[in-house]
């Protein structure tokens, strides 16, 4: 195991420092005046001139400027919105709910894709597969923002089982439409795998022995099939994790959540190209920690990679 | 003993649903068992043998089904029970011990754990008293170390370990009858004949009755009183084995006796017929080696031994416990030998042995880490520039293992075997498929197989193809890494009897690949006997068989099942 | 000899019951396929792959000859027009801005559809090549577009789009229509071509290992020939697939990005700017049509780039395919 732990260490590494080379490159990759465009080619005030090339080090070199972003980015220094707020201080306001939103979303996510994946791959080709695999592939087609519009409407206005948006102050009770619209964009490609998976595990060597030992059907499908199946499933739900933060900042735009993500809409909007690449970069981090962890969550649950 | 029978199959029949087709599996069989007693069915790949056992408890797959007849377990009819009473029997009356010991348990699980789930699931024990009872069944299967083990993974026991705690399981309800389907194929010679020996005494002492299935005659002859030969679905011989087998009476049953080969390596008619066709061999291989002596343009000298190997070495580095750990695995260890021209040389071990490491090296697919290769007196890693190179590859050709590997299934016949040529811009396309249609004809396949691609073929077929792609070129040695093992019994009997041909025909000479021993009399002058990357034994095959002077090489030999058995013409 | 008992007697099958075939014996009759053959047959018989089809030609119908479907011009229209009902020739009605929603909505699959295929293309080349080498040669190499393939899939696309784009704004404003289907496209090529590269890996893995890779060295290929005589060939099929999925994300893709004010510019004809436009029609809960059409269209279109895909996936599936 200390193999597959150190060796997934090390990949974290330079796929961090990648992923922050590759932002900070291409705000370096632009002609033009940096504050300028940092600011979103308005004028800006000398003092936010001054601010804005000490904190970005723009009067020193590139191969000197990276790492000091990389360690900013560590030490979570973002510097501050053109408001004038710390971006650390606006991310802390903004992270809960975002993460009380996504966290839903995978609760769902996971939920309805292994209980319906595992009903379609124990009768595969059957009619309840086919309908879900249509309909599975039908709700990605649409546009997650659609998805949300049409959720908002139906729900939320014409319903009125919930609010339509959720504004400041926000409960998990109102954020239940958003995280269904959030799961929904996702829930296809669990399905769809959790489905192979039970389907596939369903006619293994082993689940016949069990069989022959003298168990019953659903302690042999229980016991045997589906705690192998879920393996592949868990560690791809990790991965979501990355489209439901992309699917974050839509949603929490249509349904007026407080989060991250409406606060990146925010900056992009008013062209605040540094604000947008601090959360991005942000966002990354989390990333690349939450796929980190899944990885170890992984070596824990497969014996084979465990005691290697 | 009872005289009640245990197990009575009745004019059994099973058929699988593909598509809108019923496929018969089984057609009217007849069984009988008795308690406590061991009976064999033998039988090809599709005989049927594994779909009548796994019917017996109703462990078909999704499109199976028992269309026929009736099986009747101490009496009563279960073809036609209930769910229930199936999984009742299951475990506690009917064991089962599967093929493959890998597949077979559950990767996620400890393996005493899924022992135990045997003894909780048919009331035998629970909890720590299961425990203790999983402990004892992994002894009395012959797993040492019992108590540790059972809190171990699958994928940290070896193969026989594994195929051990599957018996474990099979008998862990005291069941009345075992099913064993194929038990020990996966495995190495003498694992196998060790876990049979301790399965033979253990269903001895308890008095669990064995319906033992197998492909191997030998084994089920050695290991059964009552033997069930079946051939596409149909039982076409039945009864005590030893009369089957100095006396067999249907033409299936006569055409496995003769061409089994634990069973025709005793025979000295094989030996001459070896004999024989080394004598041609040699004989074109002389002319062969006239020829390039004296040609300027053919790679090598025409020397006598084609192929020399001094003190060939490989040593491979593996990741140690930890990251920065390295440990030096030898995975060959001085080996040397020589092939002379006309001849075959066999080499002999078990998995883990280093034969097909030896093999990979002499092809030049594999980087030497010390000692020579010399084609007929060319050392090949001296080889210069790309002219050379391919001279060299014209000369020794492999054929390899897996049938279902070895020919790229986008290629048509016709191109797999045209490609060596191509690639060697040897004559027009015109020439070229002469040729083909040449080395068809050689091989024994009608030419209307060209235009066929490999997933229509069978394993033996696509064998064929690949030993016609080997001849392309006009080699003079071909590299047959377990080009047979794969290969029901009557279909490696066919191969070997073409290579057989083939070399008296051409003059070729074969360096010969293999882990069963048996197979080796039939096709090879000398052996070499390897064992952890070692050569232990290395002598001419009538020496190894009837002297042989090391404790492995006997081993090896007495493993061979079925090796002990008295033929009417010995 | 021992005493049989009863029911083990000896006994022998009638020959001519139980005839016996020659060994092995080739079946002369049967027609030859080869996988790709097998695979169109089984491809003809999905349902799913009829289905996906009939909805892409109309889609393709629509890109080419939109004449066929309406009259209009989508981009005439005059704010007096705004939001008027349908009349002759006009089905829909008109959109806010008064353009006609029906040629909108079909003229809109072109700037659409053409981010997509662009896309696929551009990530299915890129993936191919670094995933064969990458797989293929090992070692270093493969460690060094592992990594580097890592880095880009690390950061999730959209995000990534986002990024680029947001900066691009600021330097690049007046692109025109091929220079923003340009930048849409590279942004999301950029960041999705590892997916394929993954795809191709993984394949190429599988395949080199085969023993038909062994016999093509053995005869003297290099390893440059056997690459591309064997190895690409068997390991496209997943690509094909990924390839094809991936197209439908990507028009998705688009829409989203034209949501957030960062696809095509406004004055571009596509659904995903017509749908950003509609955002403002919700909440009124009027005129819902003017997102309606272009979501329905959208969603069709890529759902039949989805069901092509699983429609090929099965097709092209090795469980399914006879030993």
């Amino acid at each position: 195991m200390w193999w597959y732990v150190v060796k997934r260490l090390l990949q974290t590494i330079p796929v961090f420092l990648g992923a922050t080379l590759i932002i900070f490159l291409l705000l370096k990759l632009r002609p033009g005046d940096p504050v300028l465009n940092l600011a979103g080619n308005k004028p800006v005030s000398p003092e936010v001139r001054d601010a804005l090339a000490a904190q970005y080090h723009l009067d020193d070199p590139w191969y000197v400027q990276w790492p000091l972003f990389v360690k900013n980015a560590i030490t979570l220094n973002f510097g501050d919105t053109f408001a004038g707020q710390p971006v650390i201080e606006l991310i802390r306001e903004t992270f809960p709910v975002t993460v009380v939103l996504a966290v839903m979303a995978l609760a769902i996510d996971a939920l309805l894709g292994i209980g319906l994946g595992t009903i379609a791959g124990l009768r595969r080709n059957g009619w309840f597969d086919s309908s879900m695999l249509v309909l599975s592939l039908a709700l990605l087609s649409i546009p997650i923002f659609v998805v949300g519009f049409v959720m908002q409407l139906i729900f939320g206005v014409k319903l009125g089982w919930t609010t339509p948006t959720v504004g400041g102050d926000w409960n998990v009770g109102k954020l239940i439409l958003p995280a269904v619209v959030l799961a929904i964009a996702n829930f296809a490609y669990t399905l769809r795998l959790c489905r192979t998976s039970v389907a596939e595990n369903l006619s293994a060597d082993h689940v016949r022995t069990a069989r022959a030992k003298g168990l019953s059907e659903p302690q042999v499908v229980v016991k045997h099939v589906l705690r192998n199946s879920l393996i592949p499933v868990i560690t791809y739900i990790g991965i979501n994790l990355g489209s439901l933060m992309a699917g974050a900042i839509i949603t929490e735009t249509i349904f007026n959540i407080p989060g991250i993500g409406n606060a990146a809409y925010q900056a992009i909007i008013r062209g605040e190209t540094s604000t947008v690449v601090a959360f991005v970069t942000f966002m990354v981090m989390v990333y690349v920690l939450m796929s980190l962890l899944v990885d170890l969550l992984y070596a824990v649950l497969d014996p084979r990679i465990r005691y290697a | 003993m009872s005289s009640q029978p245990l197990l009575q199959i009745e004019d059994l029949s099973v058929s699988f649903r593909a598509g809108k087709e019923f496929l018969t599996a089984v057609d009217g069989a007849n069984l009988t068992i008795y308690p406590g007693q061991t009976i064999a069915i033998v039988g090809e790949s599709g005989s049927g043998k594994s779909t009548m056992a796994h019917a017996v408890i109703d462990l078909l797959p999704g499109n199976g089904q028992i269309t026929g007849g009736h099986i009747l377990f101490e009496g009563a009819d279960i073809a036609t029970a209930g769910r229930d009473k199936i999984m009742a029997l299951r475990g506690s009356s009917i064991g089962l011990v599967p093929q493959d010991p890998m597949s077979n348990l559950n990767p996620l699980w400890k393996v005493g754990r899924q022992i135990k789930e045997a003894l909780v699931a048919n009331d035998v024990a629970h909890g720590a008293e299961a425990d203790r009872r999983v402990v004892e069944l992994l002894e009395e299967a012959g797993l040492p170390d019992a108590e540790r083990r059972a809190r171990q993974f699958p994928h940290e026991f070896s193969g026989g370990m594994r195929q051990r705690a599957l018996i474990a399981m099979g008998l862990a309800a005291r069941p009345k009858l075992l099913i064993a389907d194929e038990p020990t194929s996966a495995l190495d010679v003498t694992v196998q004949k060790q876990i049979l020996d301790h399965l033979d005494q253990l269903t001895d002492n308890l008095g669990v009755a064995v319906m033992l299935i197998t492909h191997d005659l030998g084994l089920a002859a050695e290991r059964a009183d009552h033997l069930v030969v079946m051939y596409r679905g149909r039982v076409v011989e039945s009864g005590p084995a030893l009369e089957i087998l100095q006396d067999p009476q249907h033409p299936y049953t006569q055409r496995l006796v003769s061409k089994a080969p634990s069973i025709a390596s005793q025979r000295l008619s094989s030996v001459s017929a070896r004999a024989e066709i080394r004598e041609q061999a040699m004989e074109q291989a002389a002319e062969v080696a006239a020829e390039v002596a004296e040609s300027s343009e053919e790679f090598g000298s025409g020397s006598d031994d084609v192929l020399v190997v001094e003190n060939l070495t490989k040593v491979f580095q593996l990741r140690g416990a930890k990251p920065w750990e390295k440990v030096d695995f030898t995975a060959v260890d001085d080996v040397s030998f020589r092939l002379r021209r006309g001849t075959t040389t066999a080499i002999v071990g078990e998995s883990g042995s280093g034969k097909s490491t030896v093999a990979r090296m002499v092809l030049d697919l594999l980087p030497v880490t010390s000692g020579r290769v010399l084609f007929d007196g060319v050392d090949i890693r001296q080889l210069s520039g790309k002219a050379q190179r391919l001279r060299f590859r014209r000369q020794m050709q492999p054929v390899f293992q897996n049938p279902y590997a070895s020919l790229d299934p986008l290629y048509s016949i016709y191109q797999s075997i045209e490609e060596p040529l191509r690639t060697h811009d040897v004559g027009t396309k015109k020439q070229r498929e002469t040729k083909v249609r040449d080395l068809l004809d050689k091989v024994s396949l009608p030419t209307t197989v060209m235009s066929r691609y490999p997933g229509e073929l069978s394993g033996g077929q696509r064998q064929r193809v690949a030993i016609a792609r080997a001849l392309a070129l006009d080699p003079e040695v071909v590299i047959c890494d377990e080009a047979v093992s794969a290969l029901d019994v009557l279909v490696q009997a066919q191969i070997l009897e073409l290579l057989n041909d083939l070399q008296a025909e051409l003059g070729l000479s074969y360096l010969f690949i293999t882990h069963d021993l048996a197979v080796v009399r039939q096709i090879a002058d000398n052996v070499l006997v390897m064992q952890d990357g070692k050569v232990v034994e290395q002598a001419s095959v009538t020496e190894v068989f009837d002297n042989p002077r090391e404790a492995y090489t006997r081993k090896l030999l007495d493993a061979i099942p079925g090796g002990s058995i008295p033929l009417a013409n010995a | 000899m021992p005493e049989t008992r009863p029911g083990q007697e000896r006994f022998v099958a009638p020959v001519d019951e139980t005839p016996l075939r020659a060994i092995d014996a080739v079946d002369v009759d049967a027609v030859p396929e080869n996988q790709w053959k097998e695979a169109w047959k089984r491809l003809r018989t999905s349902p799913l792959f009829w289905l996906a089809t009939l909805i892409l030609l109309v889609i393709a119908v629509m890109i080419f000859f939109p004449t066929l479907f309406t009259s209009a011009d989508p981009t005439k229209g005059s704010l007096d027009n705004s939001f008027a009902p349908a009349t002759d020739g006009h089905p829909f009605g008109f959109t806010r801005q008064g353009y006609d929603l029906w040629a909108r909505t079909v003229y809109g699959a072109r700037a659409s559809v053409a981010v997509g295929v662009l896309t696929a293309i551009m990530t299915a080349v890129l993936g191919m090549i670094t995933g064969a080498i990458a797989g293929y040669y090992g070692g270093i190499v493969d460690t060094l577009i592992s990594r580097v393939s890592d880095i880009f899939f690390s950061i999730p696309l959209l995000l990534a789009c986002i990024v680029v784009i947001s900066v691009i704004n600021n330097t690049w404003p007046d692109r025109g229509f091929w220079g923003s289907v340009l930048v849409v496209v590279i942004a999301l090529a950029l960041f999705a071509w590892p997916q394929i590269t993954r795809q191709m890996r993984g394949a190429v893995l599988e395949v080199k290992n085969l023993e038909f890779v062994d016999a093509a060295t053995a005869i003297g290929a290099t390893k440059m020939q056997n690459l591309r005589r064997h190895i690409v060939p068997n390991a496209l099929a997943p690509v094909i697939v990924a390839s094809t999925i991936s197209l439908g994300v990507f028009i998705v893709a688009e829409s989203s990005l034209s949501f957030l004010g960062l696809g095509l510019p406004q004055n571009v004809v596509s659904w995903g700017n017509d749908l950003a436009d509609a955002q403002n029609q919700v909440s009124s809960g009027q005129n819902l049509s003017v997102m309606y059409l272009p979501a329905i269209a959208l969603g069709m279109t890529v759902l039949g780039f989805i069901l092509l895909g699983e429609a090929v996936r099965e097709a092209l599936d090795p469980k399914a395919r006879k030993k």
